[in-house]
Order: structure tokens, then sequence, then C-alpha cells
């Protein structure tokens, strides 16, 4: 069993590497490895939207990645200074900053590179998707 | 030995030519997304540089409707065949 760890750069909806990345994920956990991170890079924070209501019929991107943290452990981190500037807050940063409202809910998290770092450390493999 | 992962189309020459200048002996590329224009037998001058060392994903093809365009050296793989190959390569290298 190995450990995976993805990076995200892709919006979710504007290219194909955010449902790349997503398939990519579950193919991982079906054949028994451990898809211990995602980082949300980029444009990719948009993955981590709470306010993401894509048509019924089409792929919801935010629930999969809750899926895969749900049925799998997998950490949903979202960089901050990335999220911060686009519009991605949770309820703590939407406060600091006075925001009408937040829109990043757990088990996406805010966090640093030091924690895609850490990623890449603690993984057996990265894998990128960029648009 | 080194996965490189590449999904823009044949048309982005420059990216093509720097991994091409990064491509190992052992290395292998994997097409995915709009790359797999690449894998089209009209399209083989733009992978002569990898030696044949070169699979394209499957799903990405049939979505484009080049399934039955592909040149013969290139060989195509599932997403189980994507993740076999980040198992048998320890690091994997994206070029967009």
């Amino acid at each position: 069993m190995l450990n995976y760890a993805l990076l995200l750069h892709a919006a979710p909806y504007s290219h194909q590497a955010a449902l790349s990345a997503l398939r990519f994920a579950d193919t991982v956990v079906a054949n028994g490895h451990r898809m211990k991170t995602v980082f949300f890079y980029h444009d990719g924070v948009h993955n981590a939207s709470a306010l993401m209501a894509p048509p019924q019929d089409e792929v919801h991107l935010a629930d999969g990645w809750k899926r895969l943290h749900q049925e799998h452990g997998t950490e949903l981190l979202v960089c901050v200074a990335a999220g911060l500037r686009r519009g991605l807050l949770d309820v703590s940063e939407a406060n600091r900053h006075g925001a009408v409202s937040h829109s990043l809910e757990a088990p996406f998290e805010l966090t640093g590179v030091g924690q895609l770092i850490d990623a890449m450390l603690t993984s057996d493999r990265m894998i990128t998707f960029a648009p | 030995m080194m996965l490189h992962l590449l999904n823009r189309s044949p048309r982005s020459t420059a990216t093509y030519q720097d991994l091409s200048e990064a491509f190992g002996a052992d290395d292998h590329l994997l097409l995915i997304e709009d790359a797999c224009y690449a894998a089209q037998a009209s399209a083989s001058a733009a992978l002569e540089p990898f030696g044949g060392r070169v699979s394209v994903l499957q799903e990405d093809l049939v979505s484009r409707g080049l399934a039955e365009r592909i040149d013969p050296s290139v060989g195509v793989i599932d997403m189980n065949g994507f993740l076999a190959l980040t198992e048998t390569h320890e690091r994997c290298v994206s070029w967009f």
C-alpha cells in the first residue's frame, strides 16, 4: 500500500484537471492505496467552495472531495493565501475580514504551504493536476 | 526512472520541446486530457523524441473521439493502468 498526495492547481469545471484528479483519487482508493492528502492551490482552491451548486445531473466536485474525506479520511487542504484572495474563507477568516458570509467549511481546511511540503515528505507519491 | 504526465495538445510545441529535453532513457510518458491528440497517427512526429515509451489514457481518448485514430506505437491504458504507472515510477512530474 502506498500513500498518495495530489496537488490540484485547476479550478472546477473550467478545465478537465479537477475531474481528472478526482477520478485518479477514486482509483487510488479502489486499488487499496491510501489517498492521504489533496492540496488545493492557485485556482484549485475553488474546488473547496461550500457554495458550489452545479446542475444535479453533473458531477459535484466539492461533494466528490468530501466523500473521499468521509469514506477514506483524506485530508483536504486549501492554501490559505490562494483561498483568501479568491473569496474562500472559513468562519473565522470571514469574521476576521468582516465578510458577509463564509464560503469554506470542514472537511476542507485552510492551511499554509508548509502543509504541502509536509504532504510531499510524508507521502510515497505526489501527483500534480493542473489546467 | 520517472513518469511524465502531459495534458497539453501537440500545438503546445514549447512544452513538448522542454519535456523532450528532460526525458531520460528509462522514463515513461503518459498522455492525458488534450495530450491525447498527440497519440493520433497523423501527429506521430510530436512523440518521436520519446522512443516509444508512451501511453495514452483510454477514457480521455474515447471522450475526444480518437479511439480509432491512434498510432500503434502508443499503448492505451485505463485509470488502473495510470495508477499502476505511478506505482512503478517513484517520481511523477506533470507538464502543463
